[in-house]
């Protein structure tokens, strides 16, 4: 062959067998997305801006846990890398951050995801495309419900919760209630959308027979500041148990604003406020705390700092998250809820075996069974089957004692969701 | 100075008209009596006084930016936020609270004339959406900048006027809503005493009301309202303070609810009459707590768009407000 | 005529881009596309109303809510068709917008700007009002979802469409009179226009594109329609577009859309200033920046580039 000839074979062949390989390479099995040998991607949103944004603690504590984990050799030798992505908590943003996530960053899972309403704009967008959705910082009980069932024209079973559904929440208060006021005048503060409603609903079920205890409720939105007129209006009904179902701003607005106006119920608050700091702001505006009841399903800092999950907790913060060691100290849950959450996301990932698919992420993480995590309450399990998909259900009550610089304090036992 | 007043032809303060006088006496009577009847509604009146001080009090910013410079401010309660924060940033550093505050607010006046010179005056003589654009452009980068430097998270300042309480007939008064009732009506009053007895208040209703005029005898228009931008900023810092306290916590979003009733008080007092923007922000939170307490289709969601539903009222019947004058529309 | 035929030429270029561009994209770029050309329907519709009968209006992500919950509720109800739905998101938020004109007449400048801004912040409210319907903060979803590739497609088919009717309405009477008005309302009176009739009218066109615009922006978020996703701030978006774009003229308003639709993700792949604030911050700059270089926005710069141009 001349020259000309020998070139035109070589391009053919070439063109030949560059075409074969890329035939191969997408007729291959495609493996999932986000994981190699060495590492796995994983990815969520959470509000690092805007109004929610004092719960951006979470996900900085969830990668100091995964950065502890890749100190010590990874999970089953892959190392853990964790993308935040801010949303500012509007719906519209998280779809776009989820679809970055999984079709730019092709990520493996998302993980931690924060808030109902980001959660319900794009759980139909990760189940459609079989992306595992696990462990949404949030106790609405969508997550757990819908694992088989259509909810909002079709089963999300990708989708798992975490934390004790808020519903539980409400009716563990609802039966103490009826079983220890059973006189109580009952108002009811809530912040207005499925959150509190949520709430509320499980209250009442709660107090079963009882509810007629309820004389008022009285909404807010998420962005008001103020709750002036409805703790006054509260009042004005009678009411003396004053059951709180807000986040840390409102919380703390209506338990200032109950005491200043003179008015001293016996009060419950919804766990999601029941955080140190907040707390002994508001004491320090002027709330009288002694006697709040709540609720905990983590270890306190503060009181537990010398449990073997507490003297861990502060150990992998002061090293890998080094900013956050004053909340830590002041008593911040948030903190010890992104290492619990990372926590078991690392145990469910050692069961999904050597060569990890999301197909089995998704069997292991609907067949935990364990009370090993050191970072919840003494006692609790995390337990989730083909039939429950509630992975956390226990929860004790606490009550504030020690005034201004106080803590809230577990008292009886622990008590299951009686779902 | 009353000379220069009638060279330049300003028009006097006025009285408000007749009717409006007779309906705000009667609802003061009305709330009396009110108050006399139920412990609730007192309760309930005095805690919309103190909330209405705050919607007052950023209302007033707004109403001297526009009554020096024509210009709706959507920024002012994004620089009034901030404000708060380099309040709180210096009593981190140390300073007392009265320390602090009295600082915060010469650096907010130096900041609003900043402003003023650098963002406002290249575009205030074009379109009027070339000034609504750069104020909300404002709005974002004082936002992104608060969020920047300290973050999105929750932090707490000391009240200025402390926690104490006063009981009197089974109403609450609180010693910081006084305080800030105060605080409020004070500001008022040294801007009227500004606008009416110093030349630098004349020069600023000048440059506002006939600039060509003004600038024949002397008055320097520009450096009137970079005079006017910043002490709204200053009025602006001090709604802040005031209303970091009402919430008790401090967190980059402490204003913006506040601005969107303040927009309505201001509309119902009347766009350029500053002891308007009070009496609105006043009369605003009076009336939503009681429309909360005592009508029950008006739930939570619907208290904004209530205090909108007072905004358009206004606009469409009195578009000049309850102490406003003249025309409105310009041809 | 001359000036038509470029005009035409690059019209039919840009359209030609439009239509190749996806097939090289991926899915996330191709929903950005789309994001591009959601922004590019509402800002036509508010140049229609500010830039060419001087009416300002802040409130028009208002409308986009009300286009968006009727898809959303359409689809979730009766599985209607999709582009269906947005024809009749079309025609109700025309009609809205002809109930918000009327009372306008009696406001101007800011004042009017006052009551716009009323209607944004108070209109997402209501679907938390009436929760049982409207889905409250819980939100409502649509039966069906859609592709990437085909949002991309509908949305900017539907932006073509809606950019040769624009086309058409202003170069007619209609137009005229939508710029006699802006130019002096007394003017247009006394040499017969009634106001009322083509200020409403233009209420009403500008809310129906910006219905459009609020479907499509929907099924942008998976077809979810919620409360927060139309904060106030996507009426300033809207504003800031058209301003950008510069008022009073058609062909700003693909770069006014892309200023407001693609800026966010440009400013957060920049290593320095990536984080969300740091984005706020350019962004505010930029607003800033540009309405103090070109006031009159990018129209007005070709403006000026034709006028320099041609012969003295």
């Amino acid at each position: 062959m001349g020259r000309k000839g020998r070139l035109l074979a070589a391009v053919a062949g070439l063109a030949l067998f560059v075409s074969v390989a890329a035939t191969a390479a997408f007729g291959a099995h495609q493996a999932d997305p986000g994981i190699t040998k060495t590492s796995i991607h994983i990815g969520g949103t959470f509000p690092l801006t805007g109004v929610a944004s004092a719960y951006k603690t979470i996900p900085a504590a969830e990668s100091a846990y995964f950065a502890y984990v890749n100190a010590h050799g990874g999970v089953n030798g892959r190392m853990i890398d964790f993308t935040v992505v801010d949303d500012a908590y509007n719906p519209a943003q998280t779809v776009s951050a989820v679809q970055q996530l999984v079709e730019q960053s092709k990520v493996f899972a998302l993980v931690g995801d924060l808030g109902t309403a980001p959660g319900l704009a794009t759980w139909g967008y990760t189940n459609q495309h079989k992306v595992p959705q696990v462990f949404l910082a949030t106790g609405d009980s969508y997550w757990g419900f819908c694992a088989h069932k259509a909810c909002q024209g079709s089963p999300k079973p990708y989708t798992i919760g975490w934390q004790p559904d808020y519903p539980s929440e409400g009716r563990l208060y609802g039966k103490y209630i009826a079983q220890n006021m059973p006189n109580a005048k009952i108002g009811i503060i809530f912040q207005n959308d499925a959150f509190g409603k949520n709430y509320i609903t499980g209250l009442k079920q709660g107090l079963g027979s009882k509810s007629n205890l309820i004389v008022d409720q009285e909404g807010f939105n998420a962005t008001d500041t103020t709750v002036t007129q409805q703790i006054l209006a509260l009042k004005a009904k009678g009411a003396d148990t004053l059951f709180i179902v807000a986040t840390p701003g409102q919380a703390i607005a209506s338990l200032v604003t109950a005491t200043k106006i003179g008015w001293s119920p016996t009060t419950f608050l919804a766990n999601v406020s029941n955080i140190r700091p907040f707390l002994l702001a508001a004491a320090k505006a002027g709330a009288n705390l002694d006697g709040l009841i709540s609720s905990a399903y983590l270890e306190s800092p503060i009181l537990d700092a010398n449990r073997p999950g507490m003297v861990l907790g502060k150990q992998i913060i002061d090293t890998y998250a080094p900013a956050l060691s004053s909340d830590w100290a002041a008593g911040d849950s948030n903190l010890v809820y992104g290492l619990g959450v990372a926590w078991t996301f690392a145990y469910a990932l050692q069961n999904a075996g050597k060569n990890p698919t999301r197909a089995s992420l998704e069997t292991a993480l609907h067949s935990m069974n364990t009370t090993k995590n050191p970072f919840v309450y003494p006692g609790i399990a995390i337990q989730t089957s083909a039939t429950d998909n509630f992975p956390l259900e226990q929860l004790i009550l606490t009550k504030w004692s020690g005034g201004p610089d106080g803590a809230a304090h577990p008292f009886g036992q622990l008590l299951k969701s009686g779902r | 100075m009353v000379e220069l007043a009638r060279k330049l032809a300003l028009p006097e303060r006025r009285l408000p008209a007749s009717p409006v006088l007779v309906v705000l006496l009667g609802s003061c009577v009305f709330l009396v009596i009110g108050c006399l009847q139920s412990t609730i509604f007192a309760q309930q009146t005095v805690a919309g006084l103190a909330q209405g001080a705050v919607y007052g009090s950023l209302a007033l910013a707004l109403v001297l930016i526009y009554r020096a410079t024509e210009v709706i401010n959507f920024a002012q309660g994004e620089m009034a936020m901030a404000s708060v924060y380099i309040a709180y940033q210096l009593i981190q550093w140390g300073f007392s609270y009265w320390e602090a505050f009295a600082v915060t607010l010469a650096v907010a006046f130096v900041l609003g004339i900043a402003i003023q010179v650098a963002v406002i005056r290249p575009v205030q003589h074009k379109s009027v959406i070339a000034v609504v654009i750069v104020t909300v452009g404002l709005f974002i980068l004082i936002d992104g900048l608060v969020n920047w430097k300290w973050g999105g998270a929750i932090r707490f300042m000391p009240a200025p006027f402390g926690g104490r309480v006063y009981h009197a007939g089974g109403v609450a008064f609180a010693r910081q809503d006084l305080g800030t009732l105060v605080v409020t009506i004070a500001s008022v009053m040294l801007l009227w005493a500004l606008f009416q007895f110093t030349k630098l208040g004349l020069g600023m209703r000048a440059a506002a009301l006939r600039p060509a005029a003004a600038s024949l005898v002397g008055v320097r228009v520009n450096r009137m309202l970079a005079v006017g931008w910043g002490l709204a900023a200053v009025l602006g810092a001090v709604a802040g303070l005031m209303a970091e306290p009402s919430q008790f916590v401090l967190q980059p979003t402490l204003m913006q609810p506040i601005l969107l009733y303040a927009f309505a008080a201001a509309v119902l007092g009347g766009l350029e009459s500053p002891a308007g923007a009070v009496v609105g922000g006043l009369a605003l939170g009076i009336f939503l707590n009681l429309i909360g307490q005592y009508v029950h289709f008006v739930t939570s969601e619907l208290r904004l768009p209530f205090a909108f539903a007072v905004l358009l009222a206004v606009l469409l019947v009195k578009p000049t407000g309850l102490f406003g004058h003249g025309k409105v529309r310009k041809v | 005529m001359r000036a038509r035929v470029p005009a035409v030429a690059s019209a039919a270029a840009v359209a030609v881009v439009l239509a190749l561009l996806p097939f090289g994209m991926s899915g996330y770029h191709q929903a950005l596309g789309a994001k591009v050309a959601t922004f590019f329907i509402a800002i036509l519709g508010l140049d229609i109303l500010t830039g060419y009968t001087g009416q300002i209006s802040i409130g028009h992500g208002a409308f986009m809510a009300i286009g968006g919950y009727t898809t959303a509720v359409l689809s979730r109800d009766h599985h209607t068709n999709l582009v269906l739905t947005m024809l009749v998101a079309f025609a109700v938020c025309f009609v809205c917008g002809l109930l918000v004109g009327l009372p306008a007449l009696r406001l101007s400048g800011v004042y009017l700007a006052l009551a716009t801004f009323a209607l944004a912040v108070s209109v997402p409210q209501i679907p938390l009002k009436f929760s049982t319907y409207l889905g409250g903060s819980g939100g409502v979803q649509s039966s069906r979802t859609v592709s990437h590739l085909w949002l991309y497609g509908v949305s900017w088919a539907a932006a073509a469409i809606l950019f040769v009717l624009a086309w058409l309405i202003l170069r007619g009477r209609t137009g005229r009179a939508f710029r006699a008005i802006r130019d002096s309302e007394v003017a247009a009176v006394s040499s017969g226009v009634k106001l009322p009739v083509y200020k409403t009218l233009a209420f009403g066109i500008s809310a129906a594109f910006a219905g459009v615009a609020g479907s499509l922006y929907v099924l942008g978020t998976n077809g979810f329609a919620q409360p927060s996703e139309f904060g106030i701030i996507l009426s300033l978006q809207i504003l800031i577009g058209a301003a950008v774009a510069g008022l009073g003229s058609l062909w700003g308003v693909l770069v006014g859309a892309v200023f407001v639709g693609l800026l966010p993700e440009i400013s957060s792949s920049v290593p320095l200033i990536g984080s969300a604030h740091g984005q706020d911050v350019v962004f505010g700059l930029l607003v800033i920046l540009v309405m103090v270089v070109l006031p009159t926005g990018v129209a007005g710069l070709f403006q000026r580039l034709r006028r320099l141009r041609a012969p003295t």
